[in-house]
């Protein structure tokens, strides 16, 4: 499914991933660990096509998508990928029903009904019509996973979902998103660097100074 | 689709939730856009009028005869003429003031029966019989048998009727020439080709009713190149026979220019109005880029973006262009009023009733609006294309980004004010076309230059003083020079808005107080005589129409007289345009000279005129157009032939725009075998009390004439009131986009207060007090204000140099001396400096209110 060939990524002269390979099947649950600057979030970043590696290649369903163009890869994370961030990032003047509805209405599938059982799904009803701002962080980020799977992308990524909640926010979140990918069968990448999350996972991988450990 | 739904719930609602804002730049762009509407509409007219009334009432005449001077003709040639081609209409026309209506009207004295041909007017059948006419039987029928038999019968429009309420059988008093005369309304003309204040009179009895026996204004004809071409033999030296084409050729382009002023001014309103628009985007963007960040991380692609925001603008345009052409209806009106006022005295006495905004010219401002505005926002909307999926993550990048341009836009910027300098200079020297053209770009590129400047100069000015800044403010002073010097780019839109603000005002104040200065140097040169008299018709700066030798007799009978200087204004051909030329009696002047205005140098040029040979004074236009200069010859046709006079004077003229050339009386005895006079000037005896001569004077004028009598003093003010008459529409306009610009410098820092809101939190965060906030907003508005002024006292001088030296020059012919009024400008930055500062104090008043709750739980 996803498969990184000597992927290279530099910030100026900062070498942050140096030669990273590693594959990751269909269907599986992974998890990246490391400190914090180790590269984890860049790393993920070229992953989901929101950032570009120097060399190497990225390749998802048998397609480079490290030669994409700009377009291409914004088709890319618009179809195929979902994403949970640590803060969130919900739109900060839309409700929680719109913010759901984002990736539907980007993809032109707009369904109001899936998102209402969305809604459902990560236990928000009554909030249709909350803002953002009008939230606990839990709240926000069930939200953020519900919009992360509304569009039915076969790859989720997140980037330490549960790295601004509290502790038992975030196992009641880690819950969701394991309840959830169980029965829906996606690719999932989870950034972390609480190992007690990482055994939500099938497999982890560490990272230190942008080399991958096994 | 799924595009309007994004822009229903990303942007529709963020212009709701900012209503201060977007009132703000839709207020600033329907200003703009007002302005321009109204300007166009009110040129549009006034050029359609002054070409209908330069057509005359036979609107399909394609040739007119006329005397060369502009003067009347002896009827005879009209037999001659009609013997060749029958199409030909002979018309006596002047121009007369009504005073009760307060309005002029143009009285046509035609050839009725052939009017019946050519205004398809048709009498009723007991005076005219003929059968072609008869089966037009579905015009209507006139009163014509009033019209004949009363001598001071006339027809007036029905628009004119309309506009003053007159009926039928009403008599009204008009002035005409120098006398007043009753004139009664015998019917009224529903007719679509004459133009409003057109009054129309039998030929015969205006000869006779207006003392002018024998005397023809012009004939117009329908005819073709041939026949034409034998007209053209037969006529006497004094008389042409031209085309109208040719006419209105020569004659519109004058007025053209004084079109291109107002559109232009009028422009820099729409620009300033777009600035804002730009902020506005521009600021949405950059307050919003995390979101954007997060939407091109969901997948939006650029192009969605770059709609999106373009979007923004174009709403706000378009909602701003349609307030802006409603308001352009109550310009249009003014301003029409304005164009007519200015056309009326500096060229030719024109009406204008009609000042309403067609479809045309709504859908045209509104083309434009929303072209500019498209401009406008697609400029931030690509930068807002270019923030990448996880800008959201790192702060601060999008102005990172700027910051390796700096030196490049700070490179094109002094590229394109160079370039505007230099083509401006093009203007200034060769002039390729009539209209300042390559002087109003030359404006334009200089606003873009300093704007491209802006942010590296900023930059540098920072750089300087952020130490200082620390010194004298302490805590306050590091946070807010530090904030704008990581957020330069934003701060530098700021100052922008504050130093275009302030060029307009220096710009503007400079031009006023150069006229002004200009102005009264030549008063205090020319008005030198005590008393000045002129007939009351005459509404224009110069009349053309002699009054009677009786007057002339009447005034040199007082014993108080010292000197009468017999003015005659007439039209004279000049390198085939037509110019005015003012022949005075120059020995009266030059020997009374010396009581109001002392100047040796003037009086050898006056002396070297009244000598025997033909010696000329040109005005600034004659010398800008063809480069004439002292000791040249200026080649005026007269009825004996071209005459050459040489050229000892040349001086500001700023009663014409189209050019003057002051000659002594003699020659128009030699050349033009006239001794006529059109307007005087009386030298008093020492020790007379002018108020007291001229109530005598009026006194025993008043029976029989009506003339206008000033004193030295009230011409002067005169001749500023019209002048500042003339440039009222201007100096409104600018006025408007000078408060279009103050708009924005509060638009511009109020949305960057909403943007800060981040910040504002921290500060709070870390402990700051609001009145430590509201100091560091003052702070930063003072640094933006004290910037932008700086940077306006480069611009404003800069603009304003071209609007003297290249627009005004080339437009109005006119030369005018460049002062800047130190004091005023001085005063007006310290208010630009309080009203910025006081835009400072507005956001952090705001800012307090925005909801606390809902900016202290975004953290
Ligand atoms: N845009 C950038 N420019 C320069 N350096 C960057 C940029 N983004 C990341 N870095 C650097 O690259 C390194 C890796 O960053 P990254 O965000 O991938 O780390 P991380 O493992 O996700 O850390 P954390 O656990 O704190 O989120 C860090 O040292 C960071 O300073
Ligand atoms: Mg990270």
């Amino acid at each position: 499914m996803i498969k990184l060939e000597h992927v290279d990524k530099y910030y100026g002269s900062f070498h942050v991933l140096k030669d990273i390979s590693f594959e990751v099947g269909k269907g599986e649950f992974l998890s990246i660990v490391g400190r914090s600057g180790s590269g984890k979030s860049t790393l993920l970043n070229i992953i989901g096509g929101m950032d570009k590696a120097e060399s190497g290649k990225v390749i998802v369903d048998n397609e480079d998508i490290s030669s994409y163009s700009d377009d291409k890869l914004t088709l890319y994370r618009r179809r195929k990928v979902g994403f949970i961030f640590q803060f969130f990032n919900l739109l900060p003047n839309i409700t929680v029903f719109e913010n759901i509805s984002m990736p539907l209405i980007l993809n032109n599938i707009m369904d109001e009904e899936k998102v209402k059982n969305f809604i459902k799904l990560v236990g928000l009803e009554g909030k249709e019509k909350s803002f953002p701002f009008q939230l606990s962080g839990g709240e926000q980020q069930r939200v953020a996973i519900a919009r992360a799977l509304i569009h039915s992308p076969e790859i989720i990524l997140a980037d330490e979902p549960t790295g601004s909640l509290d502790s038992e926010t975030g196992a009641m979140i880690m819950e969701l998103i394991c309840g959830l990918m169980r029965n829906l069968g996606k690719t999932i990448i989870i950034v972390t660097h609480e190992s007690y999350i990482a055994q939500y996972a099938g497999r982890i991988i560490t990272i230190k100074d942008g080399i991958i450990y096994k | 689709m799924s595009f309007f739904k994004l822009l229903r719930i990303l942007i529709f609602r963020n212009i709701q939730e900012n209503k201060f804002l977007t009132f703000l730049s839709i207020f600033g762009i329907a200003l703009g856009i007002a302005l321009f509407t109204g300007v166009k509409v009110a040129s549009d007219k006034a050029i359609a009028s002054f070409e209908s009334n330069i057509q005359g009432i036979i609107s399909y005449s394609n040739y007119e005869i006329v005397d060369i001077s502009g003067i009347d003709f002896n009827e005879n040639i009209y037999v001659k003429i009609r013997e060749i081609e029958d199409n030909c209409f002979p018309l006596l026309q002047t121009f007369a003031y009504v005073p009760e209506l307060k309005d002029s009207v143009e009285i046509n004295g035609i050839f009725t029966v052939k009017a019946t041909q050519f205004l398809k007017l048709i009498p009723s059948e007991a005076h005219f019989s003929n059968p072609e006419s008869h089966s037009r039987g579905f015009f209507e029928k006139y009163n014509f048998d009033d019209f004949y038999r009363q001598t001071n019968a006339v027809f007036i429009t029905k628009n004119f009727a309309a506009r003053h309420a007159i009926k039928k059988g009403d008599i009204f008093k008009a002035i005409v020439y120098d006398r007043e005369y009753p004139l009664k309304v015998v019917d009224i003309m529903d007719s679509d080709i004459l133009i409003t204040n057109t009054i129309i009179m039998d030929i015969g009895n205006f000869q006779e009713y207006f003392g002018k026996t024998g005397a023809l204004s012009k004939i117009d004809i329908f005819t073709d190149e041939h026949n034409a071409n034998i007209i053209k033999s037969v006529l006497p030296s004094n008389l042409r026979i031209e085309r109208k084409e040719n006419i209105f050729k020569n004659q519109t382009a004058i007025v053209k220019s004084f079109r291109y002023n107002l559109q232009f001014v009028s422009l820099i309103a729409v620009l300033v109005g777009i600035f804002m628009l730009y902020n506005t985007v521009f600021i949405s963007v950059v307050k919003r880029r995390t979101e954007i960040g997060i939407l091109r991380s969901l997948g939006a692609d650029k192009k969605i973006i770059i709609m999106l925001f373009t979007s923004n603008g174009l709403i706000l345009g378009t909602i701003g262009s349609i307030i802006g052409i409603l308001l352009g209806q109550i310009t249009a009106y003014f301003s029409t009023i304005a164009v007519e006022k200015t056309i009326s005295t500096m060229y030719t006495a024109i009406t204008i009733a009609d000042y309403g905004i067609n479809v045309k010219d709504a859908v045209i401002s509104l083309l434009f609006g929303i072209i500019v505005s498209l401009i406008a926002s697609i400029i931030p909307a690509f930068e807002a294309s270019n923030i990448r999926p996880n800008e959201s993550s790192r702060e601060g990048s999008f102005e990172r980004r700027y910051a390796k341009f700096h030196k490049w836009f700070f490179t094109s910027g002094i590229f394109f004010i160079l370039a505007g300098i230099g083509i401006s200079y093009i203007d200034y020297y060769y002039a390729p076309f009539t209209a300042p053209i390559f002087a109003y770009t030359g404006i334009i590129m200089l606003i873009a230059g300093f704007t491209l400047a802006s942010s590296f100069y900023f930059f540098i000015l920072l750089k300087l003083f952020r130490i200082p800044i620390k010194k004298v403010f302490g805590i306050i002073g590091e946070i807010a020079s530090g904030d704008i010097y990581g957020n330069l780019h934003r701060f530098s839109v700021a100052l922008m808005s504050v130093a275009i603000s302030g060029a307009l005002i220096i710009a503007f104040l400079t031009i006023i107080f150069s006229f002004r200065t200009s102005l009264n140097k030549w008063i205090h040169k020319n008005i030198t005589a005590d008393v000045y008299i002129k007939p009351a018709s005459c509404r224009a700066n110069y009349c053309f129409y002699p009054v009677s030798e009786n007057v002339i007799k009447t005034v040199e009978s007082f014993s108080e007289v010292s000197g009468i200087d017999k003015f005659r204004g007439m039209q004279v051909d000049v390198y085939g345009k037509k110019i005015i030329a003012g022949f005075a009696d120059i020995k009266v002047k030059r020997e009374h000279l010396y009581k109001k205005y002392k100047d040796e140098n003037y009086e050898m040029i006056l002396s070297e005129m009244e000598g025997d040979e033909p010696i000329a004074g040109i005005s600034d236009f004659l010398s800008i157009k063809y480069g004439l200069g002292k000791g040249d010859k200026l080649p005026v046709y007269t009825p004996e032939g071209i005459v050459n006079f040489k050229i000892n004077d040349v001086f500001s003229s700023y009663s014409t725009t189209s050019g003057f050339v002051y000659i002594d009386r003699k020659w128009l005895k030699k050349y033009w075998g006239l001794d006529d006079t059109t307007q005087f000037s009386v030298y008093l005896k020492e020790n007379v009390d002018a108020d007291l001569f001229i109530r005598k004077l009026r006194d025993s004028l008043k029976l029989n004439y009506s003339f206008e009598i000033m004193n030295n003093q009230e011409l002067r003010n005169r001749i500023i009131f019209i002048f500042n008459r003339t440039f009222a529409i201007t100096y409104v306009i600018e006025i408007i986009s000078i408060i279009i610009s103050l708009i924005g410098v509060v638009n511009t820092l109020l949305a960057l207060a909403f943007e800060r809101k981040r910040e504002i939190s921290i500060i709070r965060y870390l402990g700051g007090t609001w009145k430590q906030i509201t100091q560091i907003f003052l702070l930063s508005a003072g640094i933006i204000a004290t910037s932008g002024i700086l940077y306006s006292i480069l611009l404003g001088p800069l603009m304003s140099i071209i609007l003297i030296e290249v627009v005004n020059k080339l437009s109005f012919g006119w030369k005018i001396y460049f002062s800047i009024p130190y004091h005023y400008v001085a005063a007006v930055s310290i208010l630009l400096f309080f009203t910025t500062l006081l835009s400072g104090l507005i956001p952090s008043g705001v800012a307090r209110k925005i909801d606390p709750e809902r900016f202290i739980t975004f953290e």
